[in-house]
């Protein structure tokens, strides 16, 4: 399937709820509400054999934190992501893990590193993020890390 | 046969004289079965993904050059794909084949590495020995054609930054057509070594239901049955302009991974003696570009499976955001399906067996015997080795090479 038949598909069973961007015959876009994010997951990964969440970005964007999944198809050239504006400061957002095994590490990544709650995620330890760093989210922009290397006492320019 | 009460947990790492980068794993074990397992990353987060946002795009790719002790090519050509994507641009056909040459000698010298590490997990340091010997060439290659075995600082975006020495060219095709014999003979040795069927045959297998669920790349996705390869998916370079074969296998155990690297192997040298041959004229890159707003994704073939790259530009000369999502960070996930409930043993080569950045651990026990009867000495265990070899030949219907004494 191509870009378009995909933004199509998706047209017909979201309706209003997604608004579908065509960017090449291999890259679409999807901008879909947090709470539609499962079932459009489901939705990609039942109509399209081979279907597999790639990766996940997490972005702090002025408006809010940007989540996007990034669907790759195998056998085919075609990357569906569904981008999703969480608001600031509490960014939530719906799992995932329990749609498909491959959200649970980058889901957590992107908790430490963003500070997004993954509601229904069935683990939420760190992942990647120092032990040194408490609050501290180091993809936000916010993030100072001189006062971060103060606060942990390391030498300046170190 | 489940009893809670034996559980004992394993900790392997995170800093161990076997591995050569850190990584934890706790392996829950009743008695000699694995029942559960965990893995902890957080040792070496370098922040490379906020590093990038503070460098321009030609000095990214540099940079990317450092995620990984292997894949240099992959990752700073990979970020390229991705800014190519955002900008709309194709890259001139002597570019794309000098990648290409960069991309295949990249691979093998990691296949090789793989085999050789496998080899060692097990205790089979013959195939140890013998690939690395093979690997060293491949590194020389590479430096002769670059000016460094590992870090080239070739790409850029929109192509290469300098191009190939012409003049050593035969040289190198001389040096590959020794490594095809060579890779050869190794692959027919291990594929019919019948202690290597027997060790690594239904080990660790990864079906192909919970590849897909876990999103598994790479040799690990195409020895459980999926035909996917972004080369062939999303043809970049020169891979729709050059023969060769999709190596797949639909066992998904480790044997099957040993076969599809392996035989990866020879299709890499496929690769590089096309391209070696057909290498186009023209630029070698699209001089400076500027980056517009916008987004962009790319897509790579690294040794170890897809590799992708997310790039969100606002109109300056550094990205807003670049998303790095190497293929070990979905293939280690998948050692929840394929070493539960399996022997401790065959939970270290498993581990291995998806070459992740770094590897395993083996344990070795030293034996007393309390009748104090004689240990056995070196002669007396290399004698039951070659009995046991004989013996699994037999087994597998083989005739036994070898003879006992």
């Amino acid at each position: 399937m191509e870009a378009h038949e995909v933004g199509n598909g998706l047209r017909e069973a979201f309706g209003s709820r997604v608004e579908v961007a065509v960017a090449s015959p291999k890259r679409l876009y999807v901008r879909v509400a947090a709470v539609d994010l499962p079932e459009a997951a489901r939705w990609l990964r039942s109509h399209l054999p081979g279907c597999r969440l790639a990766t996940s970005t997490g972005i702090d964007l002025r408006d809010g934190i940007g989540l996007f999944h990034h669907f790759a198809v195998n056998g085919q050239s075609l990357v569906i992501t569904l981008k999703t504006l969480l608001e600031k400061p509490a960014a939530r957002a719906p799992s995932l893990a329990r749609e498909t095994a491959a959200a649970d590490w980058i889901e957590r990544e992107i908790h430490d590193l963003l500070g997004v709650a993954f509601e229904g995620h069935p683990d939420e330890r760190r992942l990647v993020k120092a032990e040194a760093m408490a609050d501290e989210l180091p993809l936000r922009r916010g993030f100072d890390v001189a006062r971060f290397k103060e606060r942990i006492g390391e030498r300046p320019g170190f | 046969m489940s009893d809670p009460a034996s559980r004992k947990v394993i900790e392997i790492g995170p800093f161990h004289p076997l591995l050569e980068e850190p990584v934890g794993f706790s392996l829950t074990v009743e008695g000699e079965r694995v029942v559960a397992i965990d893995a902890r990353m957080d040792y070496i987060h370098k922040g490379l993904e906020r590093l990038a946002q503070e460098r321009t795009y030609d000095m990214v790719p540099i940079l990317l050059e450092r995620i990984c002790g292997i894949c240099s090519v992959t990752h700073s050509v990979c970020f390229c794909h991705a800014v190519e994507d955002l900008l709309g641009v194709e890259i001139p056909a002597r570019a794309a084949y000098i990648r290409t040459i960069l991309g295949e000698l990249e691979r093998l010298h990691s296949h090789l590495l793989w085999v050789g590490l496998a080899g060692h997990f097990i205790g089979y340091n013959t195939v140890f020995m013998w690939s690395w010997k093979y690997r060293e060439p491949v590194c020389d290659l590479f430096e002769m054609l670059t000016g460094h075995r590992q870090n080239s600082a070739l790409p850029i975006v929109g192509g290469v930054r300098r191009d190939l020495p012409v003049e050593y060219f035969p040289e190198a095709r001389r040096i590959l057509d020794e490594l095809a014999g060579q890779t050869a003979r190794l692959t027919a040795a291990v594929l019919d070594d019948p202690v290597l069927s027997a060790r690594l045959r239904g080990v660790g297998v990864l079906a192909r239901e919970a590849a897909l669920d876990f999103g598994v790349v790479g040799p690990t996705a195409r020895a459980a049955g999926l035909a996917t390869d972004v080369r062939r998916d999303e043809p970049y370079a020169a891979y729709a302009e050059v023969e060769w074969d999709l190596v797949t296998r639909d066992e998904g155990d480790v044997f099957a991974k040993a076969v599809v690297r392996l035989l990866e192997i020879a299709e890499s040298i496929r690769i590089l003696r096309q391209c070696f041959d057909r290498l186009p004229g023209g630029p070698i890159n699209l001089g400076t570009l500027h980056v517009p707003r916008g987004e962009g994704i790319g897509r790579y073939e690294a040794p170890r499976g897809e590799d992708v790259h997310y790039v969100r530009s606002n109109g300056t000369n550094m990205p807003e955001r670049l998303k790095v999502r190497a293929p070990s960070f979905v293939n280690i996930p998948s050692f929840k399906a394929s070493c539960l409930g399996a022997p401790l043993a065959d939970v270290l080569i498993t581990l291995a067996a998806c070459d992740p950045c770094y590897s395993c651990t083996e344990r070795a026990v030293v034996l007393q015997d309390r009748r104090g009867g004689p240990l056995p000495g070196a002669p007396e265990l290399l004698a039951a080795s070659r009995r046991r070899t004989a013996e699994l030949a037999r087994e597998l219907g083989r005739p036994p090479d070898l003879e006992l004494e």
